[in-house]
């Protein structure tokens, strides 16, 4: 890893398209000006590892992880685009004990 | 003539040529740059985004707003400018979600959505302060807490 001490006001440059610039330190917190062109992707580091967690997760999934049918008695089975809903949604009873629902329901339209 | 590409899910897929979506940056972490939207699960509201390129690369996808009524989404500028996308005008909205066995486990990243507008897409950060990275898809009715 490279090194380097720079003051305020000093930059970083990055070949020859990304400068980062320190703008302020302050105790233990060091504010940076990014400029790179529009097609770099810039994230905080925490941000990056977890959306990178979240995708490498989702891509774990195996073919039959999705749920045959929605959880018993959810009021309404999302359609998925350009399909047809399946038959499980209407029949599911109301007063399932273990019913589900989506976690904030649309509201009815 | 139909794009066919392999799945180590799906065996041999084939998609017309409009169906490849180009993610110029990839998927955050995952990269991937020619996917499509396979809808393998009828009814569910569940799809996947696979990779055309890598037969083992598809995520689960959902659409926010047929789970959570209250979904907002709030683009950082960085990504407006970087996708050229600042409203949803004739854009296709999905989140990944970590499929689980319990259905009740299951959770959507309404964090960083994917979004996808003429044959591209791109996954952006959802700035918004209610934006959960794991959001549970499914809860319980309030009555069936109470019960059990």
């Amino acid at each position: 890893m490279l090194i380097l001490t720079r003051r305020p006001g000093e930059r970083v440059v990055i070949g020859d398209e990304i400068l980062v610039t320190v703008m302020s330190v302050s105790g233990h917190t060091v504010r940076l000006g990014i400029s790179a062109p529009a097609g770099v992707p810039i994230y905080r580091e925490e941000i990056w590892l977890a959306v990178k967690e979240e995708n490498r997760a989702a891509a774990a999934a195996a073919a039959d992880a999705i749920p045959a049918r929605p959880p018993a008695g959810r009021a309404q089975p999302p359609a998925a685009p350009g399909s047809a809903r399946g038959e499980e949604s209407a029949g599911a009873p109301a007063e399932e004990p273990a019913a589900a629902e989506p976690a904030k329901p649309p509201k009815a339209s | 003539m139909p794009v066919t590409f392999q799945s180590i899910r799906f065996g041999t897929v084939e998609i017309e040529p409009a169906d490849v979506l180009e993610f110029p940056f990839g998927l955050i972490g995952l990269g991937g740059l020619r996917y499509t939207l396979l809808d393998r699960n009828p009814g569910t509201g569940f799809l996947w985004l696979h990779e055309i390129d890598n037969p083992a690369l598809a995520l689960p996808v959902v659409s926010p707003y047929q789970f959570f009524a209250d979904f907002e989404l709030e683009i950082a500028p960085e990504d407006q400018e970087r996708t050229g996308i600042a409203d949803l005008a004739g854009t296709q909205l999905y989140v990944t979600v970590r499929a689980t066995p319990n259905p009740l486990d299951i959770t959507a990243n309404l964090r960083a959505p994917l979004l996808i507008r003429d044959g591209r897409g791109y996954q952006v950060l959802n700035i918004h302060e209610d934006a959960q990275l794991q959001a549970p898809l499914f809860t319980l009715p309030a009555a069936a807490k109470i019960a059990s």
